[in-house]
């Protein structure tokens, strides 16, 4: 499918989010978009999922598509299994092949036990599970995923990462943004970067990232001067004084240089390959 | 289409909202209705006070999804298709109470015209009432779609929009609505039971032209 000089704006005179976009979507391809805050990118997946019409442009040959979103409301009157029931219904299953798929999936993201749980009673992560099983149980040619790992306990973010992986094996295209740039790094086909409403592309976050650097300094060091270039990693376990950098890795040993030779030393907690497919722990 | 549909029937079911509205239909029907009263006038307020009843039940189901709920929809099955299962979802909400009332207005009234002077013949005014109140709920669905998301935005424009909508669809000259309402209360005074099929033609059109509008909408903003 592709997106043929799409701009969008939420009301007519209003300001442009998108502006002039072409996107070709294959299948069997991971495609990442980056992009700051409010750069547009929750709107561009939504062009995609076909959930909003641009206002301007069009989209072309969009197959059957799943979306999950990032905050998943618990406010609906169903169990975790009935929902998904229906919303395989939606997706074009049989009963059966629903409520079949509705379970399995449940049970994939370790979430087996909730499935007769109003959604009503879920925690924030276990519906955001629900959210997840929505996309995938129907097996979608397109599946857009709107940081859709966000609230996920690391084995379902683990879990979510093989089923996008599974999906794109098997042929479907699978379109994602997230907080996270090692994310699914080692796979990404196309990445591109959204910025002041233009789509650009860009390359993987692989080619640039591979080694993961933990650094600890007394709370409001600087980093120092003259390092390689570096991508800081948010990490919701970081505490004050440390940082998380990705670096390529032949800029590794530069990078531990100037941290360890800095005028106010660094000590270096950890340094981690970055793994295909894999989280990096630590 | 059938599983949307099924998917929004359960939705209102289960999350109760169907029943504000419906308790403030019945409510009108225990002011305006009495027993032993004239039937064809007492199925006319039955009718007529299914309007705003069926706008709001409108507003009930085009807002009882949540946003990121009703976009994991969208993506499996087109907007347009959401919006139009949860205006169905409306319409069947409506016309289930309008058979129930004009079936049991009719067994409780009076079978006789005001005054006593003439006899009613009760099937056929039931098939008159229930066609009226048929006009009214398709009016009314007409009115919240206009009235509702993603037509009008913001609670502060749909809420009185949705209540308001009903007197211009009750009165207006014109009106497929007022015309079966103001057919039964004269059919109370003559005696006269004539169906307003035409009336039910216009609103079925007028709906159509009103749903395939707020449709068209959905995917806009």
């Amino acid at each position: 499918m592709r997106l043929e000089g799409v701009g969008h704006r939420y009301r007519p005179g209003g300001p442009w989010v998108l502006r002039d976009i072409g996107l070709e979507i294959s299948a069997g391809r991971l495609t990442r978009v980056v992009g700051g805050n409010g750069s547009g990118k929750s709107t561009l997946l939504r062009l995609l999922a076909g959930i909003e019409r641009p206002a301007r442009g069009r989209v072309v040959g969009r197959p059957r598509t799943a979306y999950v979103p990032e905050r998943f409301p618990p406010a609906l009157p169903f169990t975790a299994a009935g929902y998904l029931t229906h919303m395989g219904r939606v997706h074009g299953l049989r009963r059966a092949a629903a409520e079949k798929a509705a379970h399995a999936w449940l049970e994939r993201f370790g979430a087996g036990r909730h499935a007769r749980t109003p959604l009503s009673e879920l925690s924030k992560g276990s519906c955001q599970k629900v959210a997840v099983a929505q996309g995938l149980m129907a097996a979608p040619d397109l599946l857009v995923l709107d940081e859709a790992w966000t609230g996920l306990d690391p084995d379902a973010r683990a879990g979510l990462d093989r089923a996008v992986l599974d999906r794109v094996a098997a042929g479907g295209a699978v379109v994602f943004v997230d907080h996270d740039p090692r994310r699914l790094a080692e796979h990404t086909g196309t990445a591109h970067r959204l910025a002041a409403g233009r789509l650009t592309p860009t390359p993987p976050p692989a080619c640039s990232a591979s080694v993961l650097v933990e650094a600890e300094a007394p709370d409001g060091t600087p980093l120092p001067a003259g390092l390689p270039p570096v991508t800081a990693v948010p990490d919701q376990e970081t505490r004050p004084g440390t940082v998380c950098l990705a670096v390529a890795a032949d800029a590794s040993d530069a990078l531990l240089r100037a941290l360890l030779s800095a005028p106010q030393p660094w000590h270096i907690r950890a340094v981690t390959p970055i793994a295909p497919g894999k989280e990096t722990g630590r | 289409m059938t599983a949307l549909l099924r998917y929004q029937c359960a939705l209102l079911l289960r999350s109760h909202r169907w029943l504000p509205p419906l308790l403030l239909y019945v409510a009108f029907l225990g002011i305006g209705v009495r027993p032993s009263e004239p039937v064809l006038g007492s199925l006319g307020f039955a009718a007529a006070a299914l309007l705003p009843t069926a706008a709001w039940l409108v507003r009930v189901c085009v807002t009882q999804e949540p946003d990121a709920a009703r976009q994991c929809a969208a993506a499996a099955a087109a907007p347009w298709r959401v919006h139009l299962a949860s205006l169905l979802t409306a319409l069947l909400a409506s016309a289930t109470p309008a058979v129930i009332a004009t079936a049991v207005v009719t067994a409780v009234s009076d079978p006789y015209t005001a005054g006593r002077r003439a006899e009613v013949a009760l099937g056929p005014a039931a098939v008159q009432g229930v066609v009226a109140a048929l006009i009214c709920v398709l009016l009314g669905t007409a009115g919240g779609a206009l009235c509702n998301r993603p037509v009008l935005r913001g609670t502060a424009w749909t809420v009185p929009a949705t209540v308001l909508v009903s007197f211009p669809l009750l009165f207006l000259p014109g009106s497929p609505a007022r015309a079966a309402v103001t057919g039964l209360s004269e059919g109370s005074r003559t005696g006269a039971v004539v169906v307003p099929w035409p009336g039910l033609a216009g609103a079925a059109v007028l709906a159509t032209c009103a749903w395939a509008g707020a449709c068209a909408l959905s995917a806009r903003r």
